[in-house]
């Protein structure tokens, strides 16, 4: 190679960092754009919840001061927060982390159980059942809500908590999420399990269970999900605050007379929290697994 | 420990069989290989030995016991896969004892019987580790400890050591010969290797196409093969074959090559001739040959020779100066002739 080539090389390899420092420059700003657009009514909704005028939340909304609070108060928060009276919304709150609670529990145990036995049942037909289980994710919710509605009624069951709690634990999603997990761990941890000695039942707790984390935690954030933002079903079998959960209760802000945007930006806030600590505590098992090891890496 | 006795067994997917009406018996505390190609069907047989796969027909009978029917777990065996299939959440410790306490024995039984595994391993210091935090060579070994905990009747290996490098599989073929001889339990390993078959084992299974095409001891099958698949299969570089018939005194190929036969011969009519690589030798009073490659190994030498068109090793104990292209005479040692008939079977 001659003497000249050597800079040439060098000024192209300069370009080329150039170049690529350009690029990551646009990439970042398309992401903080992003990030402002969905943050931005969050924040919006924290500053409200502790402005303790409501006309004032209203005539801020629009301009930037609504992203701005002089004067902060709990105050808000401390109205909405009784356990019983007008505003329990404390009590709202533990309803909702109740049946959250009960329906994450229950949905995992269940939804695992029988996505374990579909990956790896000696039941015949298996193939079969996965297809049904799959073709009942494509029927809308609001389509059997009614029937499902006559269905409680009859049982006595409206008004309570297992009516939001029980018709929500098993899914078609959660089934083939974890049947899909389970399928690709390696047939032989089955075998080498059942070879000590193990039950079925048993490979399921000790060995597949706890290698499923990043299921479980997946399933668990969608689950809660769903179960905290329930909405038209609660409405429809509730009726007393027994066990009204939180974001029914929301909705009584909104009155036909006026709309308690003070009250309904705390509440809003304090129902974001259990959510967000949830999605925090199981965020980390999205991308992770240790699965590798179980064979040889 | 336990002698297993494989009857008549046979294994079918549909109307597809895999493995043909095999029997074979293993005696207590023998070490049997099983080797053949891929597919085969060993690693299948040791599976039925195992219970993770049914049997279609015969029977299976471990320590007199007919186990056709009996779950894995109460066929009192344990098996070392290929992959290892460690429990990844587990330490090595809860790996090895996992069994123990399915089995409800108490926590300090558990801790002695892994202790004293661990001990014959040499897996001590790794009690505590989880199985990532392992080389390929040691998870072999918890691989291995998890079994002897168990201290079964029969231990089967599949392939145990297929995934580790070239210079540790010659150490854990070594460590594993050790650990047959101390604990002298029955053992059926399965592999693809004949060097492994032939350093380890009492007795080797060949196999191919789901059927047995020999068994007997290591040196057995290399000197007196049943037919030219065994012929080949066992030994490396394998055993040169040449076509042709017996002419008078000779053995001449199809390229009308004359190669020597004993003088005394007078067995049925061979149509392969067969001569391991070093029975051949290079000596003025063989037949001509042109030498195409040289490979020095340092303790010996594999040369390539055309003997007409046809190719022919040889392993030479001394460093010889050969060329590519020069032409050579190469002698086979009538004594140590194998004979085969048109269909592959051996006739002397």
């Amino acid at each position: 190679m001659s003497d000249l080539a050597i800079p040439t090389l060098q000024a192209e390899a300069q370009r080329e960092r150039s170049a690529i420092g350009s690029l990551r420059l646009i990439q970042t700003a398309c992401i903080l754009v992003i990030a402002l657009v969905i943050v931005s009514p969050l924040f919006m909704l924290l500053i409200a919840s502790l402005k303790d005028d409501r006309f004032q939340i209203l005539a801020d909304m629009g301009s930037f001061r609504a992203f701005w609070v002089s004067n902060p108060t709990l105050s808000n928060f401390a109205e909405v927060s009784n356990l019983s009276g007008e505003l329990a919304f404390g009590r709202y709150l533990l309803n909702s982390l109740f049946i959250l609670g009960c329906t994450v529990g229950a949905g995992l145990i269940v939804n695992s159980m029988a996505g374990f036995v579909l990956a790896w049942g000696t039941l015949r037909g298996r193939a079969l059942v996965l297809s049904l289980v799959i073709a009942l994710y494509v029927i809308p919710q609001e389509s059997i809500i009614m029937p499902l509605v006559i269905m409680v009624s009859r049982a006595g069951m409206t008004d309570t908590f297992a009516v939001q709690i029980v018709p929500w634990v098993a899914s078609p999603l959660y089934i083939f999420l974890f049947y899909q997990f389970f399928a690709q761990l390696p047939k032989e941890l089955f075998e080498a399990a059942e070879m000590d000695g193990a039950s079925v039942f048993r490979i399921y707790r000790s060995i597949f269970l706890p290698l499923s984390l990043p299921a479980l935690a997946t399933v668990s954030i969608l689950m809660g999900i769903e179960s905290w933002n329930q909405y038209l079903w609660p409405i429809l079998v509730t009726q007393t605050d027994y066990a009204r959960p939180i974001a029914v209760a929301i909705a009584t802000f909104f009155g036909q007379d006026s709309i308690y945007w003070d009250r309904a930006m705390a509440a809003s806030v304090l129902m974001m929290i259990p959510i967000l600590a949830l999605y925090l505590a199981f965020q980390r098992w999205f991308v992770s697994s240790f699965v590798g090891s179980a064979v040889k890496g | 420990m336990a002698s297993v006795t494989i009857d008549q067994v046979r294994k079918q997917y549909g109307a597809v069989p895999v493995i043909h009406d095999i029997s074979m018996n293993i005696e207590d505390g023998e070490f049997v290989t099983l080797v053949g190609p891929s597919g085969c069907g060993k690693s299948t047989l040791l599976r039925m030995l195992a219970g993770l796969e049914d049997i279609s027909g015969g029977e299976i009978r471990i320590g007199g016991r007919v186990v056709n029917d009996v779950a894995p777990k109460e066929r009192d065996i344990a098996m070392v896969f290929q992959s290892y299939a460690l429990y990844p959440h587990m330490t090595v410790a809860e790996n090895m004892g996992f069994a123990l306490k399915l089995k409800g024995e108490d926590r300090a039984t558990i801790e002695k019987s892994v202790r004293e595994a661990a001990d014959i391993l040499a897996l001590a210091p790794l009690l505590d580790r989880l199985p990532k935090q392992l080389s390929g060579g040691q998870r072999q070994r918890v691989a291995m400890g998890r079994a002897i905990v168990r201290q079964p009747q029969v231990y089967l290996f599949d392939e145990p050591l297929s995934n580790l490098d070239a210079k540790l599989r010659v150490t854990m073929r070594a460590e594993i010969k050790d650990l047959h001889q101390r604990l002298k339990t029955t053992t059926v390993y399965v592999t693809h290797d004949q060097i492994e078959a032939m350093t380890m084992a009492d007795r080797i299974v060949v196999m191919r196409g789901g059927k047995v095409e020999q068994i007997g001891k290591p040196l057995e099958l290399y000197d007196r093969p049943a037919n030219t698949f065994v012929a080949t299969f066992i030994g490396s570089p394998a055993m040169n074959l040449f076509e042709g018939s017996i002419m008078d005194s000779l053995f001449v190929t199809r390229d009308g090559v004359g190669l020597p036969m004993p003088a005394d011969y007078r067995g049925a009519m061979a149509e392969v001739y067969g001569i391991r690589p070093e029975h051949l030798t290079i000596s003025e009073t063989g037949v001509p040959a042109t030498v195409v490659v040289v490979e020095p190994t340092g303790s010996e030498t594999h040369v390539l020779v055309k003997l007409g068109s046809a190719d022919a090793n040889l392993v030479l104990k001394d460093r010889v100066d050969l060329q590519p292209g020069q032409p050579v005479q190469v002698a086979p040692d009538r004594a140590k002739l194998h004979l085969f008939s048109a269909q592959g079977i051996r006739v002397n």
